[in-house]
Formats: C-alpha cells, structure tokens, sequence
C-alpha cells in the first residue's frame, strides 16, 4: 500500500497555516481597507500560497478541480490517498 | 477588567436534587474589551497563528472549560 511520506503533511500544514493567515487579513481589511501595510501582507502571503500550491500539486497531485489545477498524465483526480483517508 | 474567565454564585435551592456547582464561570475573550482593531497589532507566526485561532497575539483567548485542563491551542 502507498504511504504519504512525511513531506505531504509539513507542506499540507504551511498552505493550511498561509491560507488561515490570509482568512484573518481578509476579515481585517474588510473593515481596514487603508492600512498599507496590511495590504500589502496579504498579497505577500497570496504569493507565498501560490508557490505552496504549485509546490504541493507538483508532488501529490491537484488540489482543485474546474480548471482551478493542473493535471498530468495519466489523469491524476481520483488518486488515493484522498482528503479523508490522510 | 479584563480576564479570559469571570464567575458568579448562582443560587442553590435547598431541594437542587443534584450536587450544586456554586462557582459558575463564563468566557470574556480579549475582543470584547477592544472595541475597533486598531492597526499594526503584534502577530503570531503563521503556524501559530493556526494553533491560536487568531493572526492578532492581542486576541489569542486559550478557550477551554474551567472543569477541564486546557488542550490544544498554543504550548504553553
């Protein structure tokens, strides 16, 4: 049976932790839409989440589906181990 | 004041049928005393932003019961 090696769950967990930084920052300038600063870590850590996906999908397969990943070949979808089952 | 916890004496009736619990405590989480964020609070990292449940250290409230020891959240 196919183990996910130990690098799946240390990049798993960095894109969780961007993407919850980028939940907040979004909450923040919601109600901040002036604060420079702020702005400009949020499109920093939308950077850094673009990088972290590609770097991840390029490993272990798309994240999204609808055009919002990329595929190869042979069509990678429905490979285990699915969301579930990690 | 500003706590995490506060707690008040409810009543005991003299024909409670169970064990009264005569300190009761409730959550004050750190928001309600702030009113409007102000800018450039300081931040946790981004993993521990996502063990504390928030990106700003000015909010980060350990929730967890009283009766139980605290699990999850931040080491402390």
């Amino acid at each position: 049976m196919k183990q996910v090696p130990a690098e799946y769950y240390q990049l798993m967990e960095q894109l969780q932790a961007v993407d919850f930084v980028l939940v907040e920052l979004t909450l923040y300038l919601d109600t901040h839409n002036d604060d420079l600063e702020a702005i400009n870590q949020f499109n920093h850590y939308a950077k850094e989440r673009k990088r972290l996906k590609k770097a991840f999908e390029s490993q272990f397969g798309p994240l999204l589906q609808f055009g919002n990943s990329y595929s190869s070949y042979p069509w990678n979808w429905d490979d285990t181990p699915w969301p579930w089952q990690v | 004041m500003n706590t995490h916890f506060k707690t008040f004496h409810p009543y005991v009736s003299p024909f409670d049928p169970c064990p009264p619990i005569l300190e009761k405590a409730y959550s004050t989480p750190p928001n309600l005393y702030m009113g409007f964020q102000p800018p450039n609070l300081e931040q946790f990292t981004p993993l521990e932003a996502l063990r504390a449940g928030t990106l700003w250290k000015a909010f980060y409230d350990p929730w967890f019961s009283p009766l139980e020891p605290g699990k999850g959240g931040l080491p402390q």
